[in-house]
């Protein structure tokens, strides 16, 4: 089946994918005619995204994988590129918010600090350097991370999330330095606050109607994928881009 | 007869471990140059290869990626054995089978016993392969390319004492996984000295050979050369880009194993993908590769004979006995030579 979308004829590889913004994307993907990988570390909603992905037509392969693992990231990247033989956008989306409720910094339990700095950290930092080198000999790749309000503000109780999101903001700039005129572009967005699962476990009391729906956000996410948008590098805000987006409808 | 080069390899000349476990970057390994042309050996550092290369060279790279191939097995008796992939075809896998441990000496197997490689997957064992006696022939129940990647590791040898992790045996241009053994000449690149050498007109092509294994271990048995295939894909863009360079540059023995055996009649290099049996030696006319970046390797091992293709017998071994006098470093994380 042939479908005509914004991302016909993609790639793209996407981490925490079975659930909230990660699986709005999969599948927003999907309909604009991507074949993806999924992953995620639970196996029974991966499939399940899979399957509705596979509904909208498209090529899906899934891994179960934990992104804070090297040996995971290791294998994921294999076994995309043997499904599909190349990547063309990677959506490091797979975030660990760490021990809710949420402690502050001199309750937090060093171990967890740490396992959440090596998912949110370092496995987008292994992912890109496993992928990096194929997309760069084809000139071209996007490369889109979901960074957070709180990698700019400090909050109580959000430490090891703030400072591993915070980071990899300070990766994607030094990153995107890197990478100017290569043809590869690399992105990190603020999704802004979204009614997901991650969301309610962090801030049980927040009213889910005031919060963005991820498949609205996803729509901006499958822009930066297909090229079709281009803020420059840097840090983007995802509920500002969509404004834009929607401009012409309300002109 | 050729003569083997007068000089046993000194033990510390054995690079034990990556350049960056020694605090250098991989780019600064050494590099000897050999120009056939003025019959002269120069020394200099890695990153400066520009300065013997022109504008129009391109340097043509194995993307294959390394797998940890090195899988450890339980046998039926509950003894572990580790088992080296050399040749993975659908459904067959030909495997040198040895201790779990150094010096990972050769193990015999038993037709027909079931080796059980990681949940999931299991293989039996159909005998040796007749052409190769130390290759055992596995059946395998389904590709088991998560499953390597599961539980196995980078294949070692003796002289690296310590296990180094998967990351330090892959390329800066790694793509696809299927290379028993690290395809090493291209290993002092780093992207930042392949961006820079692009400013500079000379640019990369990638093709894909998935290596083998580049012993049996077993010192005999290596001696006599024995020839096993390998897969190589070519694409139409790269046969291209190959066919019309100034001169092109191979970036170590595998690629001119490919490029060589994709030869057609006209003498261009034509687009595909097969398995190749070629052996390339002396008397092997060159016909695709202008020049080759290579590391160095064990005196009797048949890389030697490859690279005779490319030098007479007198430079080659001035080159290797300058090697060892100068103390280069040996193998996959070793120093590097270019012949031009």
């Amino acid at each position: 089946m042939k479908r005509l979308g914004k991302l016909t004829g993609k790639v793209a590889l996407i981490t925490g994918s079975s659930r909230g913004l990660g699986r709005a994307m999969s599948l927003a993907f999907a309909r604009e005619g991507a074949d993806l990988v999924l992953c995620a570390r639970g196996e029974t909603e991966l499939k399940r995204v899979a399957d509705e992905a596979r509904e909208l037509g498209a090529n899906v392969i899934t891994v179960v994988a934990d992104i804070g693992v090297t040996r995971d990231v290791e294998r994921l990247v294999v076994l995309a590129l043997e499904r599909f033989e190349r990547v063309d956008v990677l959506v490091n989306n797979a975030s660990e918010l760490g021990p809710t409720p949420l402690p502050y910094l001199i309750d937090y339990p060093p171990h967890l600090f740490s396992d959440v700095v090596k998912v949110n950290l370092m496995g987008p930092f292994r992912l890109i350097w496993s992928l990096l080198g194929s997309m760069l000999q084809r000139g071209s790749g996007v490369i889109i991370n979901v960074s957070s309000d709180v990698a700019v503000n400090g909050y109580p109780g959000w430490g090891a999330y703030s400072v591993s999101k915070a980071a990899l903001d300070g990766l994607t700039r030094t990153w995107a330095a890197e990478l100017e005129e290569t043809g590869v572009k690399i992105f990190a967005i603020d999704p802004g606050d979204m009614n997901t699962a991650m969301h309610r476990a962090a801030l049980p009391d927040d009213d889910p109607a005031q919060l963005g729906a991820p498949a609205e956000v996803a729509e901006v996410f499958v822009e930066l994928a297909a090229g079709s948008i281009d803020p420059g590098a840097g840090r983007l805000e995802a509920p500002e881009l969509l404004k834009q987006l929607r401009l012409p409808l309300h002109a | 007869m050729l003569r083997e080069p007068p000089t046993r390899l000194p033990d510390n000349l054995r690079a034990a471990e990556p350049p960056e476990m020694r605090g250098e970057r991989r780019d600064h390994v050494r590099l000897m140059v050999l120009d056939r042309q003025r019959r002269t050996i120069s020394h200099t550092r890695f990153d400066r290869i520009g300065q013997h290369l022109q504008l129009g060279d391109r340097l043509v790279v194995n993307s294959s990626r390394t797998l940890p191939a090195a899988l450890p097995a339980m046998r039926t008796d509950g003894s572990l054995v580790q088992l080296r992939l050399c040749v993975r075809r659908p459904g067959e896998w030909d495997v040198l089978a040895v201790d779990p441990y150094p010096p990972f000496a050769n193990v015999s197997l038993q037709t027909a016993e079931t080796l059980q490689i990681a949940p999931g997957l299991a293989a039996r064992v159909l005998g040796r392969r007749p052409d190769i006696p130390l290759l055992w022939r596995l059946q395998v129940s389904h590709d088991g390319l998560g499953e390597v990647l599961q539980v196995g590791e980078p294949i070692r040898y003796s002289y690296v004492p310590k296990p180094v992790p998967l990351d330090y045996y892959q390329n800066v241009y790694a793509g696809r996984a299927g290379s028993a053994e690290m395809p090493s000449a291209g290993r002092p690149f780093s992207r930042e000295l392949l961006t820079r050498l692009r400013g500079e007109g000379i640019g990369t092509t990638a093709i894909l050979l998935h290596t083998g294994l580049s012993s049996f271990q077993d010192d005999v048995f290596d001696a006599e050369h024995h020839l096993f295939e390998e897969w190589f894909e070519i694409e139409s863009e790269a046969a291209d880009a190959v066919n019309s360079a100034r001169r092109v540059v191979a970036v170590g023995t595998t690629v001119v194993r490919a490029l060589e055996s994709a030869v057609g009649a006209e003498g261009a290099v034509q687009p595909g993908h097969d398995w190749t049996r070629l052996r390339v030696a002396a008397d092997t006319p060159i016909q695709a590769v202008g020049a080759l970046i290579t590391g160095l390797h064990e005196p009797a091992a048949s890389h030697l004979d490859l690279l005779r293709a490319f030098v007479d017998e007198a430079m080659l071994m001035r080159a290797y006995d300058e090697a060892i006098e100068r103390g280069y470093l040996w193998h996959e994380f070793g120093d590097s030579m270019l012949i031009t």
